[in-house]
């Protein structure tokens, strides 16, 4: 009952907090007055009389002519409806729903090999560091996460393409897969791939198997970047909460019953220990988003990130507010989830 | 002679925490290179010609020949497309870097204490107000958010670091106002209290002196991370005008010829790292000697 409690609780929260953020990305495109938002909506294909008759009818549409916290919610009404205006960058021209549909999932895939290598490599490398404290690796593990820490991450990809990629030459850096494998594929048309557009996934489908190795290869290197740039910060705070945990009660009666030293550290001490990691994590996802913007540039890898940065470039406001909304919705979906697993993890925090 | 005690207790204390900071290599390790690099900033910006620098606020390319050589003694850290001298321009670049992140820093920790404070100290209705307010900057990533304010404002210097302070001040909203709460709370507040010390009083003699400088200390610390957010930025696109001598603009110039002359993009990113490494090596310092905790 009071889990549940604690969950609508959540959930209530997460509403005022949606209301800003539309409401943030609404005024920043409100604050030069109605430019911004007939360019945003404006299907750039249209010139001449039908673009008059395009602004005359979003005008009507978004209410342009009334006071700006009325046009706020027919707004985002059209937001609700799925309206998100147009989108004109090199990579991709059209409406920003259709944007979003093609480059959301490389994101996604990105994002969930980074996070398997930050769990594996953080926990592992964390929890190692503390049980073996002051020790040569102890020492190594923290100068390397505290110098990863410092680093900007498009150093950190610069660094691996130098290293993997030029000079040991083991994997490729540029892009999704190799043009000359997919130059004949059915599934694979302009550089898309289909039905998921993410050409791991397509190729295991199709079972191409040399593709699928090809674009797994392709995935490798943004992935590892995203993930160092990182596991630094989980590599510190689970090295220290290990530390702290050694000193309470439960652990030292494990040890003092005779458990064998891997056992009290890796079952008991362990278990605790990853309590701050898992509030963290939404801290991680703000990380993996922001990471993802500098890390799919350097990659020429086609997700939100890129297509944020050719918004950028070519100054494109559809792009850039579409993506500042979806990179919000995105982090407060992923903080509410923290919370609720936290209650089911933690049941200190129900009360 | 009440004074002259409290001087010299106030010089003994001085000294523990001078031997505790010095006492931590590292600390002092960091506080020398930051020492340095605000040197560098310094003299680029009031005798540029000690260091042959001519125009400190613009590369100078040299179209003749633009690919990136490796370094030799005209270049000793190579040169960067197109034609760019890169030890002149990373010199150029610390002072610019460092002013537009000290400025973000200094500014953002300025509003947000402020704030912090206020709605620590009132409580009720208003905290909860501005704790929402807070709430709702933290729901974009801090690097789309500053980019989409930035863009919004104009893409130049001055509108990315107004859009980090923007996106920075939600931060110390709430450190601040955590600290100044905790304090709040602390025994001694409650013996002014009943000892009937009025409520001004207690807010600046007592809560303020004691809940802010930890904040002082996150804004050194922070100024590492505010500089790699900038340079980031910088990196992705957000410069315009091509001649900004900028640490991750220097890099992304260089991006191109990673390949073929890896030193173009590696120094101007180890510039920066080697600057916020040793801001956090000195941060650490600093913490030991405000927590009395740690002074043991």
């Amino acid at each position: 009952m009071n889990l549940l409690n604690y969950i609508i609780r959540r959930v209530l929260l997460f509403i005022p907090t949606l209301i800003g953020l539309t409401f943030i990305v609404f005024i920043l495109s409100h604050v030069s007055g109605n430019n911004i938002i007939l360019a945003e909506y404006i299907n750039p294909k249209l010139t001449g009389a039908a673009r008059q008759m395009a602004i005359q009818k979003l005008i009507l549409e978004f209410h342009l002519n009334q006071p700006v916290y009325i046009q706020y919610f027919y707004w985002l009404n059209q937001i609700l409806h799925g309206n998100l205006g147009y989108t004109t960058t090199p990579i991709f021209s059209g409406p920003v729903v259709n944007a979003i549909e093609l480059f959301l999932p490389n994101t996604i895939m990105i994002s969930i090999v980074a996070t398997i290598i930050i769990w594996y490599l953080g926990v592992w490398l964390g929890v190692f560091s503390a049980v073996n404290r002051d020790s040569l690796a102890d020492h190594t593990i923290r100068i390397g996460s505290f110098t990863l820490y410092a680093m900007p991450i498009y150093l950190i990809g610069v660094l691996l393409i130098i290293v993997l990629g030029v000079y040991f030459k083991i994997l490729p850096f540029s892009g999704v897969v190799n043009p000359i494998l997919v130059s004949n594929l059915p599934w694979y048309v302009n550089g898309i791939s289909y039905p998921t557009h993410i050409i791991l996934i397509d190729a295991i489908l199709h079972g191409s198997w040399n593709v699928a190795l090809n674009a797994f290869l392709h995935l490798l290197m943004p992935s590892i970047t995203l993930a160092l740039g990182i596991v630094a910060g989980i590599i510190r705070i689970l090295r220290s909460s290990m530390l702290e945990v050694q000193d309470q009660d439960y652990v030292r009666l494990a040890r003092s019953k005779g458990l064998s030293e891997h056992s009290v550290n890796y079952f008991h001490a362990k278990k605790n220990a990853m309590l701050p990691v898992i509030t963290l994590f939404g801290l991680t996802v703000a990380g993996l988003l922001s990471g993802a913007v500098v890390v799919e540039t350097i990659f020429n890898y086609p997700g939100i990130g890129y297509w944020t940065t050719q918004a950028l470039l070519s100054s494109d406001i559809g792009g850039i507010m579409a993506a500042t909304l979806l990179f919000g919705l995105l982090l407060v979906a992923a903080n509410l989830i923290v919370d609720i697993v936290y209650a089911f993890i933690d049941p200190r925090i129900r009360y | 002679m009440k004074i002259n005690m409290k001087n010299q207790r106030r010089i003994e204390n001085l000294k523990l925490s001078l031997d505790v900071f010095l006492s931590n290599k590292a600390a002092v390790a960091g506080l020398i290179i930051v020492m340095l690099y605000v040197i560098d900033a310094i003299i680029v910006q009031v005798a540029p010609s000690i260091l042959g620098i001519m125009h400190p606020d613009e590369l100078i390319p040299n179209f003749i020949s633009p690919a990136p050589l490796p370094p030799s003694w005209a270049h000793p850290l190579g040169t960067t497309y197109p034609g760019i001298d890169l030890l002149k321009s990373i010199l150029k670049a610390i002072r610019i870097d460092l002013f537009y992140s000290a400025f973000v820093v200094i500014i953002g920790a300025a509003i947000g204490s402020v704030i912090g404070v206020i709605s620590a100290t009132i409580g009720g209705l208003m905290d909860e107000i501005v704790m929402r307010i807070t709430d709702i900057f933290f729901s974009v990533p801090y690097l789309i958010l500053a980019l989409a304010v930035g863009f919004v404002m104009g893409r130049n210097l001055t509108n990315m670091s107004l859009a980090l302070v923007i996106v920075w001040w939600p931060i110390y909203a709430r450190y601040t106002r955590s600290q100044t709460l905790s304090t709040k709370e602390s025994t001694f507040v409650e013996a002014a209290k009943a000892s009937g010390v009025g409520r001004l009083k207690i807010i600046f003699k007592h809560i303020l002196p004691n809940a802010l400088p930890p904040v002082f200390i996150q804004v050194s610390l922070d100024l590492g991370s505010v500089m790699v957010i900038f340079s980031t930025l910088a990196f992705i696109g957000f410069i315009v005008t091509a001649s900004v001598p900028e640490l991750g603009y220097l890099t992304s110039l260089g991006l191109n010829y990673v390949q073929s002359a890896p030193w173009a993009v590696i120094f101007p990113g180890l510039i920066i790292t080697i600057f916020a490494l040793a801001v956090n090596l000195l941060g650490d310092g600093l913490r030991d000697v405000i927590d009395p905790r740690r002074r043991s």
